[in-house]
């Protein structure tokens, strides 16, 4: 009977909460990606980074594998590029045959970069990153050439972003450094591992900071 | 990297000025290592830097996430000059006290550029080294 009661009274429950139930839900980082008002394209360059930089750490940090792994497979070339750079550093070994393929075959040289950059995280497929070295374009040499020590490396460099990434970082925070203002503090890695922060280095020496574009 | 490659020439002036300086890459530790330690890019080429095994001569920092450089306004996750490219280029300078006194975006506006970019900052670091120690 109580069953019954509670089968009957169902209904009623659901149009009662319906609304509720059938909000829309928020788009799943990689769909907001997609649809970025100002892609990662050549013209944006200077505008719209806090935006690409604020996803970039929620899908890295909380896109669900599901998601990312379908982000392989998507027409949109920068949402297989970002699928590829997050399942690299979340060490997503399931993904390693697609991301093969992309490295290989991908139209868009920048899906190429990342699809490389990712299996040298997953230290994985390491005579696909040994094709990449003679991929036409020259992003994807550079890549592949200085990628492959991954392979041989004890480091758990996927880690060790995730942990980056993992500080998360606030919109009002981003561009933050002005001149005559405070140096925001922020930490690294030395190249011998060790942690660095910048705040332990204020104050003895007077210091300038470059920040490399990819090659310094 | 002429930016480092020029820094480098140049640490005579900045050991003088008790200055000390860092370069952010925003990728892992073996890649910023590599960009650090081996002259892959300007090695492939005929110019002044061919022969050289290391340009860099500032101390490298691993930012693998961008976000020191998310915070400093450099990051850009975008793409550039035929590439994907991570930052624009950009100079700071900070004075004993943790003021950024400087800063700077090269242009890349002439094949030299970066030979004056260097003196600005080298410039920076002399006024900036004049100031007291909190």
């Amino acid at each position: 009977m109580k069953v019954w009661a509670v089968s009957l009274c169902a209904p009623a429950l659901a149009l009662a909460i319906g609304p509720a139930l059938s909000a829309p839900r928020a788009a799943s980082p990689l769909v907001r990606y997609r649809d970025l008002k100002l892609p990662p394209v050549y013209e944006n360059f200077d505008q719209g980074w806090q935006d690409r930089a604020a996803l970039e750490f929620e899908i890295v940090n909380r896109a669900d594998l599901a998601s990312l792994r379908a982000g392989l497979r998507d027409g949109n070339p920068f949402v297989r590029a970002m699928a590829a750079r997050a399942l690299g550093f979340r060490a997503d070994r399931a993904s390693a045959d697609v991301l093969a393929e992309l490295a290989g075959k991908d139209p868009e040289y920048h899906v190429r970069i990342r699809a490389v950059e990712a299996l040298g995280f997953l230290k994985m497929k390491p005579e696909v990153v040994a094709l990449a070295k003679r991929d036409p374009d020259p992003g994807v040499q550079w890549t592949a050439r200085t990628i492959e020590g991954l392979f041989v490396s004890d480091i758990d460099h996927a880690g060790q972003a995730r942990a980056a990434y993992a500080q998360g970082i606030r919109r009002e925070e981003m561009g933050s450094a002005r001149v005559g203002g405070k140096a925001p503090d922020f930490t690294a890695r030395l190249v011998t591992g060790e942690p660095f922060r910048l705040r332990d280095v204020v104050g003895s020496k007077p210091l300038a900071i470059y920040f490399a574009a990819f090659d310094g | 990297m002429h930016q480092q490659a020029q820094l480098r020439l140049k640490r005579d002036e900045l050991d003088k000025l008790g200055a000390a300086a860092y370069v952010v890459v925003s990728m892992d530790v073996h890649r910023t290592r590599v960009f650090k330690e081996e002259n892959l890019l300007l090695s492939r080429g005929p110019g002044p830097f061919a022969k050289e095994k290391s340009l860099v001569f500032a101390t490298a920092l691993s930012d693998p996430a961008g976000r020191a450089a998310a915070l400093y306004g450099a990051s850009r996750k975008c793409l550039r000059w035929g590439s994907w490219v991570e930052n624009r280029p950009t100079w700071f300078v900070i004075d004993r006290k943790g003021i950024i006194t400087y800063c700077a975006q090269p242009t890349f506006a002439t094949p030299t550029s970066y030979v004056a970019d260097v003196d600005l900052v080298l410039e920076a670091l002399g006024r900036a080294a004049r100031t007291a120690t909190p």
